[in-house]
């Protein structure tokens, strides 16, 4: 009796055919089997004795149902070949665990195989494949969502986008000479454009602060997009060449019509990959104006005399990433070395390197996979022995996923090392202005309509989103803000930079708010410094109450409502004012 | 010779190979009626590097160990794979040798064929033996990989007792079974994997093309460190051998 088959796994095997290069093909009837792309793999060497994880394994699932419905042998004698086809959903579930759980497409298979069978492309095309039937991850399928339907694949809504360029804007008014005029917003003719990943308007504003530090000490002629910004694509990650297209397109066209001359793609490797590379095939289209990766812009700027970089600020001992997409993918691994020595004191290498390194484990859209966060976590042990054996304090990478993944595992594996991207480096490198603008609060002189001018506040919070949004908050406001990411930090600012208030965390690694909070009101010159608590831990409130000192002079729990937040500030503030 | 020994030793590999010619022809419009993928953006290499170099480095790639992590690593296992594909090349040479021209089989020829052809037989028991044993190799294994190392590996030692090609002394039985086996070979080869040399100049031309545009392809490796194979060692622990 024939057996019955899922209306999706029908529609998987049907639109196969559609998918099929020839690259593809020969990919897919070439493999021999020899087994010597298996160590290879990260999730291999990390999970010793569980063949699944073998990428000629991982491939084999497609193969399987190809040769089942399109190759002879695999037709007339299925069990000869393993030839098998796809009946049910759980069969599709399957696949879906093994194309998006057990892979991060990073293409280091790919380039050991003697045969040379691109296993990367055919895990991407099982991807889309599962895609088109609604088979994903929660996480892919959201992302994928807000990028069809927002424009970028973290949902950043427009004012949101303009808000944070305003900002940054704002605050390099402190660092900048008088002829900065803030971020350049849909300039026309511009020499540049320049795209970022919305995950630093979320979540990393600091680089977008850098790279325009860096573009206004160049003398850049540059802009931004104020809509079609971004240029990451979880096209690529989905497998699905419809939303890689679409996506490439947005940003492509938005280019033209600004006239761009040069569109400059911030440090992100899958960004790069499918901006500079994929877009273009994905959409079906070609581009007429150059594309170059920030790092390159950055290089040229220093080879140029454009900026000039003391390397001394940069001399804690550094290591270097290469992002999977960069160095497989683009070729692009010397450009960011060049930078580096250019930038920093003690560069070490990182072994395997180049394109031969191994991912980060965060790639190919993993850190959008809750659901496999502890096979990711588990796999990433040999990147933690690789990023341990340099005796590195940083770990510096051109790629934003590569960012969170590797801060992920460093966290897990309990490294002593922090991460960080090259333009945040070529920030801290660049020698001071000729023309500097001398800073100093002066209330009188702030925009006298907002509340909170001419009030230093020093936001403490390990959280970066959370760190981001309460200074934004507050700086909206008129506040002038400090921020530290931890309580040894945030005491030393204290100290130094006397702010009239303090906006504390309870929860967060090494020094504790409840140890920072204790001993600024055992201090001598900071027990008069007023406090408000942030925090999600309410259960913490009785731990300060039942301290033998002062009270909080505020307390707002998380999430954070920004009315609230205000309110308790400007009542904190106010009696500060009627004390002094 | 008797006839039935001629006839296999000339109209049945003839034959043979008049069917392997046909499918092969089948298989390569098969896989040309699929349109290549196309690279439309300008190349992303910088270095002295494109399409045709890296084309040529894929290409060549077989020949130069050093080039993949995975061939440097296992040496051992790259120098069985040169003796098995060598043994190969000789036993069909053999093929036409024998039946052709006879008088190259000249004692020295015929021990250094044999020689050859003895290790590719051996490589073929030890690749059997990490197919079946290697808990990796046992799940991507299908039957028809297992066939046709075990076939390869017997008519290796076919071809080893046939090369003398010495029938007055030997009898007929050598020459006989090693070309039914090489006409059985010829047939099955189309079928299974391995056809796979019909496949690789298309895969490793089209990787090559794909990223010597893109200026990855040569690999270019950076500075070793002294403690390289400590390091590699220590991430790389080997897999486990047994299932």
């Amino acid at each position: 009796m024939p057996q019955t088959r899922s209306w999706r796994a029908q529609r998987v095997i049907d639109r196969l055919p559609k998918k099929l290069s020839r690259q593809v093909v020969a990919s897919l009837v070439g493999c021999v089997h020899c087994g010597m792309c298996t160590e290879s793999c990260h999730y291999v060497l990390s999970n010793p004795g569980d063949p699944t994880f073998a990428p000629a394994y991982k491939a084999d699932q497609l193969r399987k149902f190809f040769k089942r419905h399109y190759d002879w042998t695999g037709r007339v004698f299925p069990w000869w070949v393993k030839a098998k086809s796809l009946y049910t959903d759980e069969d599709l579930e399957q696949l879906k665990d093994t194309a998006f759980g057990k892979c991060t497409n990073c293409r280091r298979c790919t380039i050991n195989c003697p045969m040379g069978v691109d296993i990367a492309t055919l895990n991407r095309l099982t991807r889309g494949l599962l895609t088109h039937v609604g088979v994903v991850p929660e996480g892919v399928a959201v992302v994928s969502k807000d990028q069809w339907e927002i424009g970028n694949q973290m949902g950043v809504l427009k004012e949101d986008y303009i808000d944070t360029l305003e900002w940054v804007s704002e605050e390099l008014e402190d660092e900048l000479d008088d002829t900065w005029q803030g971020i350049p917003v849909d300039k026309m003719d511009a020499d540049v454009v320049f795209s970022i990943n919305p995950r630093e308007v979320k979540y990393d504003p600091r680089s977008i602060s850098d790279a325009a530090k860096v573009f206004h000490v160049a003398q850049e002629n540059w802009t931004m997009p104020s809509e079609c910004w971004d240029m990451t694509n979880f096209g690529l990650f989905s497998g699905d060449d419809e939303l890689g297209g679409a996506a490439s397109r947005r940003l492509y066209e938005k280019v033209a019509e600004l006239r761009g001359k040069t569109l400059v793609i911030s440090e992100c490797g899958h960004g790069y990959r499918s901006t500079r590379c994929e877009g273009q095939n994905w959409g079906q289209t070609d581009v007429a104006f150059p594309m170059e990766s920030h790092v390159l812009t950055m290089l040229r700027y220093v080879h140029e005399g454009r900026i000039k970089v003391d390397r001394t600020k940069n001399s804690i001992p550094l290591t270097f990433h290469d992002s999977c997409n960069n160095a497989r993918s683009c070729g692009f691994y010397e450009e960011p070395r060049e930078l580096l020595k250019l930038v920093t004191t003690d560069f070490r290498e990182m072994y395997p390197n180049r394109a031969e390194n191994y991912c980060c484990t965060g790639g190919g859209g993993a850190m959008s996979m809750s659901e496999y966060t502890p096979r990711r976590l588990k796999s990433a042990k040999v990147k933690a022995e690789q990023l341990k054996a340099t005796g590195a304090k940083v770990v510096v990478t051109s790629c934003h996923n590569c960012v969170d993944g590797l801060a992920d595992l460093i966290k897990h594996y309990k490294l002593d090392m922090k991460v960080t991207q090259l333009v945040n480096l070529v920030a801290e490198a660049l020698v001071p202005l000729e023309r500097p603008k001398h800073f100093e609060v002066k209330p009188a002189e702030k925009a006298a309509a907002l509340p909170l001018a001419g009030y230093k506040i020093l936001v403490v919070d390990d959280e970066p989103d959370e760190l981001t949004f309460l200074c934004m908050v507050l700086e909206d406001n008129g506040a002038t803000v400090l921020r530290a990411e931890d309580g040894d930090t945030a005491l030393q600012i204290a100290r130094e930079q006397k702010p009239h208030l303090m906006t504390l965390d309870l929860s967060m690694p090494g020094r504790s708010g409840v140890e920072v909070y204790s001993e600024i009101r055992n201090d001598a010159v900071l027990k008069q410094l007023p406090v408000c608590i942030v925090t999600g831990r309410p259960e913490l409130r009785q731990v300060l109450y039942k301290q033998a000192v002062r009270p909080p002079e505020g307390y707002v729990d998380k999430p954070v409502d920004e009315e609230k937040l205000l309110r308790n500030v400007r009542k904190i503030l106010e009696i500060e004012a009627g004390t002094d | 010779m008797s006839s039935f020994l001629h006839f296999a030793q000339h109209r049945l590999q003839e034959i043979c190979l008049g069917i392997m010619a046909l499918v092969y022809t089948a298989r390569l419009v098969w896989i040309f009626r699929f349109k290549p993928g196309k690279e439309r953006q300008a190349t992303t290499a910088r270095r002295n590097t494109d399409r045709s170099k890296g084309q040529a480095y894929s290409l060549l790639n077989v020949a130069m160990p050093w080039s993949m992590e995975s061939s440097r690593r296992n040496l051992f296992f790259y120098l069985q794979f040169v003796v098995f594909h060598l043994g190969v090349i000789a036993a069909l040479g053999l093929s036409f040798v024998i039946p052709y021209a006879p008088q190259l089989l000249q004692p020295t020829v015929v021990l250094l064929l044999q020689v050859l052809m003895g290790a590719a037989c051996l490589v073929g028991i030890l690749r059997l033996i990490r197919r079946a044993t290697n808990v990796y190799m046992r799940a991507i294994s299908s039957p028809d990989d297992y066939f046709s190392v075990a076939m390869l590996t017997v008519w290796f030692a076919s071809a080893v007792l046939a090369a003398p090609n010495n029938i007055a002394e030997q009898g007929e039985w050598a020459s006989l079974t090693y070309f039914l086996l090489t006409a059985f070979f010829i047939l099955y080869v189309p079928f299974s994997k391995i056809s796979h040399y019909l496949y690789y100049p298309f895969t490793r031309a089209y990787i090559g093309r794909t990223l010597g545009h893109r200026g990855v392809f040569p690999l270019q490796r950076g500075p070793k460190p002294a403690n390289a194979p400590e390091l590699r060692a220590q991430l790389a622990p080997a897999p486990a051998k047994e299932g």
